[in-house]
């Protein structure tokens, strides 16, 4: 048993993390007193261990610097302050049931976002969405349900927040699946890729860099990089120890960015600030600098690269005869020419190395495959896997359980979850599914008029898979009727919500149902809500194979009673399937389906199941496990002989051939020369682009007379995409959240001293960012670090519609993203990048002009209030 | 001695996680006979303090946690000394029965760090979570803190790093036992360049002189920028010193924030 906490009456282990996919990190131990929680802590990996030696803990030296290992877990403040959010006011006590709403009758799916909600019992709920199911069964056959079954919520594995239903879908025989792009890291999928291979992810080998990096590199490239705020999710803190070490031996860390973000506001020795979306001239000047003055590393290009010509045509004119040089750069990327060539001649010269989290304006933007790909070009060019030349990553480093995506020493094993999970993972391959940046479009399709894309689109298909056509409805499907969604936040995390939220009033859709523990997005358009407890309301097992630290897999159990009638998504899940057998089990499709939806499992068991198909019992015996609550798994005696990142490949290009038809890096991709020719927006090679009929978002385009602004619309720093708004303990921190005169906290804008001085913005001042696709407000924060000309708010924020499909009051910018792709065969989503206005608002005046969105009442502290949504019998 | 706080500004990554862990321990928990709970929100026991220096694209942020400085000399128990005790071990703890009412308390603090529970109507700050502390603990920011940027200590065991560190404004003459490392101060920058070549210009020399005589001499980097930290408010003169290239007249500044002088264009003589 842990060893109790000061002053509680019990203590247990949790890895509180959102990946959200059941692979964990952020292992921490609770506290708890008389039911509710005490404090979190630091998980001390020592418990029950000698840490030098059970677990082999490390101890990196250089130069007289020393880095030992942590003893206790680096969790991030998320992570101890998640019992705010957790027991937040928003929390949703009981089934709803939209007002209007009459399952029987009229359905009256225009008043979504409009209408309120009322109290129904766990069996009213039940009810109807068993005989519902089973009519749409009936009525379109397989293919009319939509589920929305992924998302950054708590990471668990017998109560997983994220699929349960697809499981029981799928056992009734259909579901159409929302499949889920690469959205952080898009550039590297659908550019990258195609360069380097690197399946699945495409993003770069990282394996063993942290050794590599400590003893070879000399400059670290923090490119769009912010390791101080996307880590916090699903890694933690140990990349900011990483950071501070790289400085404290002398790897001169540089931050290429339009804004200085959290990592390079104390990390960075240089700041560089870049345009958004521009990054790739930047890149293509470097590339001129390089090959005009003879500083790229010839014998590598010659033994390694395919199609260097191509690239070399491309920068020295390419089609329109234009050279990319650092001057040209400079017009478009805000760099100056100087400054341009003072990195490329010093990247050539030291050992250096590109840095990222994903996320930004960088790799999610317009044509981020660009970028994405001409980064490995670069690499390339200066030899890329030689010692202290890679590319490494700063999160995610046991994302889909690929060991050679690990920068930090290997363990003797990496312990897995999977065993007993209790969400589906639906072979991809099989399923029918809607890319999740086409799911307003799928939602609208026709038979007649089907929407098409390429690819299928999840972050772990090969890039073979990316020339594969598709449409939906598939041939002789039916259109969507349906949508389960236990991940309703859509409208504020992907491309142009506006858009998403006027499909979901679209009459096809006859039922929308969500399950949540609160109140908040895409729950304000359900017909049915149904309130879903947190991870200390249940028991589970976790593992955390993500942090760099030791892989650690804890026994959490339940902290606290669930929250009012609310039940884990399993169990929720488990209701309808048990009402549905009751209703319809004579019926084939519904027959013993509770014992064909659980697998006879029930906790217990899942924990069982999961810990012995874990790999972890060579090191800990089941019963000892559940005596101690954990068990770590020692790192290998040899960790420090694992060949770091692309290194093999440089010795060795024929015998360590990459992942790309012709083993090495194709600067021309011969997989998009074959499929793709005539594709003018990816083409085979890098090339540069900006302002095209697809996307006017660019500085030169005409547009921009109108919207003069680039937005930058970053992973959050106060919030993991869009949980833990409510949260107070973050938003009383500056620059969370701005004060407007109306005491409405709103999200932070921030802007530059001299646009704001020539606008005449102010802090604490309120103002309209918007573009042709709506508006949203935000509080003005008068910052120098964001550069002129660009302005930053944070993506994320709870919506708060002022006009649904049109407006928004909390500043949730994804609903006035773009809504097109990342280009014409590239399923990828831009949230980040693109043009707006901005303009200082009178919020009283908007409050006579809008007196029901303003009239709601909301909480100074938490935001948006669930109170104004229940309808109080 | 006693105990002491440690707090390094060079580790501090800004996180924040002090300040929570602060309210993660005191929010809604009764830790009596030493602390009635924290409100909800706005009391700042912990509070991180950030400040962001200079101007475009020369710019970082100082992260400075601030806290009850746990004086020696304390205004407070110097008032109310049947109300406010000072510990052996050198924490501060206002009685949180005792304390009832007493609203002047806040003010007496020179740091600020006294707050007003106005529902529970007694003056709270941070007593370096002595309930922890006397069950052989430590308080909760620093066990939470990943970077090490806090520490907390018996005073011998600082000896050294004390020795280096500097204090609030105010706090040596109160007897504080809260030390800071690695203040930044202010900075001056700027980056010089060869206007006709566009080029950044490496190795050239820039002087700094204080209003107080002392000169401080520099080079630019292979940026062709070049720095000056760890400084004082005051009125500084800073010189460039370009052989080859038509003189900079000096450039005086009074310094009151860190400031980017931004870039300097020079053109041969």
């Amino acid at each position: 048993m842990p060893k109790l906490g000061f002053g509680a009456d019990k203590t247990t282990y949790d890895n509180i993390d959102w990946d959200g996919f059941g692979v964990g990190s952020n292992v921490a131990t609770v506290d708890v007193k008389d039911g509710k929680i005490l404090r979190v802590r630091r998980f001390d990996y020592g418990e029950t261990y000698d840490l030098e030696k059970d677990l082999n803990r490390y101890r990196l030296e250089k130069d007289g610097h020393v880095f030992v290992e942590p003893a206790k877990s680096p969790i991030p403040p998320f992570s101890f302050a998640y019992k705010r959010h957790a027991f937040s006011k928003n929390r949703i006590p009981y089934p709803l049931i939209r007002e209007n709403f009459d399952p029987k009758g009229e359905r009256h799916p225009e008043l979504r976002g409009k209408d309120k909600y009322r109290r129904i019992s766990w069996d009213k709920a039940a009810q109807i969405i068993a005989e519902e199911i089973h009519r749409q069964f009936e009525v379109y056959g397989p293919g009319s349900v939509l589920v929305q079954q992924d998302g950054h919520g708590e990471t668990k594995i017998v109560h997983p927040c994220h699929g349960c239903m697809t499981g029981l879908m799928d056992e009734l025989g259909g579901l159409v699946m929302q499949a889920r792009q690469p959205d952080s890291w898009e550039g590297w999928y659908w550019g990258a890729k195609h360069v380097w291979g690197q399946e699945p992810l495409g993003q770069g080998r990282t394996q063993n860099l942290f050794y590599d990096l400590t003893m070879n590199c000399k400059m670290m490239l923090y490119w769009g990089c912010d390791n101080e705020t996307t880590t916090w999710g699903w890694v933690g803190q140990i990349p900011s120890l990483l950071s501070y070490w790289f400085t404290d031996i002398g790897i001169e860390s540089i931050a290429i960015a339009p804004d200085l973000n959290y990592s390079a506001a104390v990390h960075a020795d240089k700041w560089i600030p870049v345009f958004p979306n521009t990054d790739l001239a930047l890149q293509m000047a470097i590339a001129y600098v390089w090959i005009t003055e003879d500083l790229y590393d010839k014998e590598y290009v010659e033994s390694h690269v395919e199609g260097f010509d191509w690239l070399v045509y491309e920068v020295m004119g390419g089609d329109d005869g234009i050279p990319k040089t650092p001057k040209w750069a400079e017009e478009r990327c805000g760099v100056p020419a100087r400054q341009i060539k003072a990195l490329a001649r010093k990247w050539a010269k030291v050992p250096t190395s590109t840095g990222h989290c994903n996320g930004g304006s960088y790799i999610r933007s317009a044509y981020s495959h660009e970028p994405g790909r001409m980064e490995v070009c670069l690499l390339g060019m200066q030899g890329l896997g030689k010692p202290g030349r890679n590319y490494m990553k700063f999160i995610e480093w046991n994302i889909y359980e690929c060991p050679d995506f690990n920068p930090m020493p290997r363990d003797k094993e990496w312990i897995s979850g999977f065993a007993g999970y209790n969400a589906s993972m639906l072979d991809s391959q099989k399923a029918r599914f809607i890319p999740k940046t086409l799911i307003p479009e799928g939602i609208l399709a026709t038979v007649d008029d089907p929407v098409k894309w390429y690819g299928h689109v999840v972050c772990m298909e090969p890039a073979d898979d990316q020339v594969l056509p598709f449409q939906f409805p598939y041939p002789g499907d039916p259109t969507l009727h349906m949508i389960w969604s236990d991940t309703p936040c859509w409208s504020t995390c992907w491309n142009c919500g506006n858009e998403y939220l006027k499909a979901l009033t679209s009459p096809n859709l006859e039922f929308v149902l969500v399950q949540h523990p609160w109140f908040e997005n895409d729950c304000k358009f359900a017909d049915i809500v149904l309130p879903v407890s947190t991870r200390f309301e249940v028991e589970d097992i976790g593992y955390d194979s993500s942090s760099g630290m030791w892989n650690t897999m804890v026994h959490a159990e339940q902290c606290v009673e669930p929250f009012g009638e609310s039940k884990s998504d399993w169990f929720c899940v488990q209701e309808v399937a048990k009402r549905l057998e009751e209703l319809y089990g004579s019926e084939e499709r519904y027959a013993n389906i509770f014992e064909r939806y659980t697998r006879g499992r029930d906790v217990a068991k899942s924990i069982e199941i999961t810990y012995k198909g874990s790999k972890a019992e060579q090191f800990r015996s089941w019963e000892e496990f559940m005596e101690k609550g954990y068990i770590s798994v020692p790192h290998a005696e040899d960790w420090q002989e694992d060949h770091a990142g692309l290194y093999d490949f440089y010795i060795d290009p024929e015998g360590h051939p990459l992942e790309t038809p012709t083993g090495k890096l194709e600067f021309y991709s011969t997989r998009l020369g074959e499929h793709f020719p005539d594709d003018m927006e990816r083409r085979p090679y890098p090339h540069y682009i900006a302002d095209t009929e697809r996307f006017h978002e660019y500085r030169e385009s005409e547009k921009a007379k109108e919207f003069p602004f680039l937005l930058v619309s970053n992973h959050p720093r106060f919030r993991v995409h869009a949980n833990f708004d409510d949260n107070d303990w973050f938003r009383e921190i500056e620059p969370c959240k701005v004060k407007g005169p109306d005491g409405y906290a709103y999200e932070t804008v921030w802007v530059n001293p001299k646009d704001a001085e020539r606008l005449g913005l102010a802090n604490g001042d309120v103002v309209r960012i918007y573009n042709d696709r709506g508006w949203v407000l935000g509080g003005v924060w008068v910052t120098e670090r964001i550069m002129p000309e660009v302005i930053s708010q944070d993506h994320g924020a709870r919506i708060d519609t002022i006009v649904p499909g049109e407006s928004d009051r909390a500043g949730a910018n994804n609903l006035i993203a773009p809504k097109e792709t990342t280009s014409a065969n590239c399923a990828g989503e831009v949230t980040s990048g693109y043009l707006v206005n901005i303009e200082k608002v009178d919020v009283f005046e908007l409050a006579k002009q809008y007196p029901e969105a303003f009239g709601r009442t909301f909480d100074p502290t938490q935001g948006p209030d669930i109170t104004n949504w229940i309808i109080e019998e | 001695m006693g105990k002491v706080f440690i707090i390094d500004q060079a580790r501090c990554n800004g996180c924040h996680g002090c300040q929570i862990a602060c309210k993660d321990e005191h929010v809604g928990n009764e830790w009596l006979p030493y602390q009635l709970p924290q409100p909800d929100t706005g009391h700042f026991w912990m509070k991180v303090e950030q400040t962001t220096h200079g101007q475009v694209p020369k710019v970082n942020v100082e992260y400075k946690p601030i806290m009850c400085q746990q004086c020696d000399a304390c205004p407070l128990v110097e008032a109310y000394p049947e109300v406010v005790a000072k510990r052996d071990d050198g924490l501060v703890c206002i009685d949180p029965v005792k304390a009832k009412g007493l609203k002047d308390l806040v003010d007496l603090c020179p740091f600020g760090t006294v707050y007003w529970n106005a529902e529970l109507e007694v003056p709270q700050k941070c007593d370096g979570c002595a309930h922890l502390v006397d069950g052989g603990e430590i308080p909760h920011c620093v066990d939470m803190c990943v970077t090490e940027a806090l520490k907390f200590g018996e005073e011998e065991e600082f000896t050294d790093l004390i020795a280096q560190a500097t204090q609030l404004d105010g706090a040596a003459e109160t007897g504080a036992r809260v030390f800071y490392l690695n203040a930044p101060g202010l900075f001056i920058g700027g980056e010089i360049w060869d206007e006709e070549a566009d080029e950044v210009l490496e190795g050239v020399k820039v002087t700094l002189a204080g209003d107080d005589g002392k000169q401080v001499e520099t080079a630019t980097n292979d940026w062709g920028d070049f720095w000056f930290r760890k400084l004082s408010p005051g009125r500084y003169t800073v010189t460039i010193d370009a052989p080859g290239y038509a003189a900079t007249a000096p450039i005086s500044v009074e310094l009151d924030k860190s400031l980017n002088l931004g870039d300097f264009p020079l053109r041969k003589a």
